[in-house]
């Protein structure tokens, strides 16, 4: 990622895209660039005189891992990822934010680093402030566990999958089990977060419904993610700056 | 899966008979310990391993119903509890330390498990995480905050074989045992029991709300009664909670 010590704070958000990091530090009181490789674009600034740094993990978990690995070697101990997801209740509707508390390991990497019994959780305070912050900020939010997989096109056209059985009889188990959304990331946010001893959190925009055909126009996309920045910010305030 | 009328085949208690807040220990001698501190308790009766009793807490009613040992156990107590009305779960039981982030005396508030059983599987896939209701945890947190009795938070992991974990070198998967203990000890798992992982996935499937707190290597009398003041006290803040909805 080309970052060393003192390129960024304590408080990182993740969005998945490259091309969302300038957005996301349009909210800051001020920015800089201060790294770019890959998928990996950095800015650091401050929030409220809180300092405060975006990256982009790119798409996926294996990217990801890489991206929160490497972040918490320069300094980096709270993790909020900042994402959009398809919806998968009839409650969980387009435009809703999703303040995850866990997440379905629907995917490759977090395995390699701990047993899949092992829970991918959001750490308790980085939630309790969201979902304050949601509170404060009047967001229309839901708490409660996503599902992360490592194949989006499984997910939208499963039938086309040589393993099409397995993936519709685990996506039914999922609804059934009250998985609000599905994203692509957030389970190795949570899995890596709690072998680093750091604190994760994702905060997901509810951006589409596949069974319904719905989607946020560009207009209501580019609220809805500001709104859930604003959300992500107030809540950084909330936790202790460490040096 | 149960006739709507039909009453519970394992429980000692029926319909009209529970709370809607439920304390779930594992040992059925615990049960008289816990309901100390409750008001007019009423002791409903045992059968198998599942004894109950009934009370109030600053007004608030609770039930206090022993799972037995395990998560098979647990999966049917909590499957009949919610047939007849029960709502929220919490379990007072006692754990192992597992990464040395808590240790012997500690009072450990779980915020999910490892599904190291075997009952959870039965119901959803493993990739799906065991974890607490955020509700609970949060009044669990405050409660003790509050009663000034020192708490822990983080990952507990729940295992089906006790003598797996006390004498791994014994059992024939003795590489398997320590080759999973050993992740669990890196990756921040602070206690070992054997309920959560089937308690927090039923209660979700089930969409009812449900926690732990859990003694770290002890069962004295002190321990569990003040986990059971923390637990009481959380139960009257969710209670008040609903009341102001």
């Amino acid at each position: 990622m080309q970052l060393k010590k003192g390129d960024i704070s304590d408080f990182v958000i993740l969005p998945g895209d490259p091309g969302r990091v300038e957005f996301i530090a349009e909210h800051f009181d001020k920015a800089e660039l201060v790294a770019e490789n890959r998928e990996y674009k950095t800015m650091t600034g401050e929030y409220k005189g809180r300092p405060v740094t975006v990256t982009s993990t790119g798409i996926g978990c294996p990217s990801t891992a890489i991206a929160v690995e490497e972040l918490a070697n320069v300094g980096a101990s709270t993790f909020v990822r900042l994402g959009t997801s398809g919806a998968m209740q009839d409650y969980t509707r387009v435009g809703e934010k999703v303040i995850a508390t866990g997440a379905v390991r629907f995917e490759g990497t977090s395995v390699q680093y701990m047993p899949i019994e092992f829970p991918a959780v959001a750490s308790h305070d980085m939630v309790l402030a969201l979902k304050n912050s949601a509170i404060k900020n009047k967001v229309a939010h839901h708490l409660g566990i996503v599902q992360s997989k490592d194949s989006f096109y499984g997910q939208h056209n499963p039938e086309n999958m040589p393993i099409a059985d397995e993936l519709k009889q685990k996506w039914n188990a999922w609804v059934k089990g009250g998985v609000l959304c599905s994203e692509m990331e957030a389970a190795t946010i949570f899995v890596v977060g709690s072998y680093r001893k750091v604190r994760t959190g994702a905060v997901l925009l509810v951006a589409g419904d596949q069974a319904k055909g719905e989607s946020l126009t560009k207009e209501e996309y580019v609220e809805n993610m500001s709104e859930s920045v604003k959300m992500i910010l107030d809540s950084s305030l909330d936790i202790k700056v460490e040096k | 899966m149960f006739n709507k009328l039909e009453q519970v085949k394992h429980l000692p208690i029926g319909f009209g008979e529970v709370a809607r807040y439920v304390i779930v220990p594992g040992d059925p001698n615990r049960i008289p310990i816990i309901s100390k501190n409750l008001e007019n308790v009423e002791f409903q009766g045992q059968e198998r391993e599942f004894n109950a009793s009934r009370g109030t807490y600053k007004g608030v009613e609770v039930s206090v119903v022993s799972t037995g040992i395990g998560c098979p156990s647990t999966a049917i107590a909590v499957e009949e509890l919610v047939h007849i009305g029960a709502e929220v779960f919490i379990r007072i039981g006692t754990s192992g330390s597992v990464d040395g982030s808590a240790k012997k005396g500690d009072i450990f508030i779980a915020t999910g498990a490892v599904r190291d059983d075997g009952t959870s599987k039965q119901y959803i896939p493993i990739e799906f995480p065991a974890i607490a209701s955020f509700e609970v945890v949060e009044h669990l947190i405050n409660a003790s905050k509050n009663l000034n009795i020192k708490t822990k938070v983080g990952i507990c992991q729940s295992k089906d074989s006790f003598f797996g974990e006390i004498s791994p070198e014994k059992m024939p998967v003795s590489p398997y045992l320590d080759y999973k203990w050993n992740a669990w000890q890196k990756g921040g798992v602070g206690a070992s029991e054997m309920e959560a992982a089937t308690l927090f996935i039923l209660s979700q499937i089930r969409n009812v709300k449900a926690g732990a707190i859990l003694a770290l290597e002890t069962s004295d009398e002190e321990t569990i009664q003040n986990m059971t003041k923390v637990v009481l006290e959380s139960i009257y803040y969710m209670e008040m909670e609903k009341k102001n909805q």
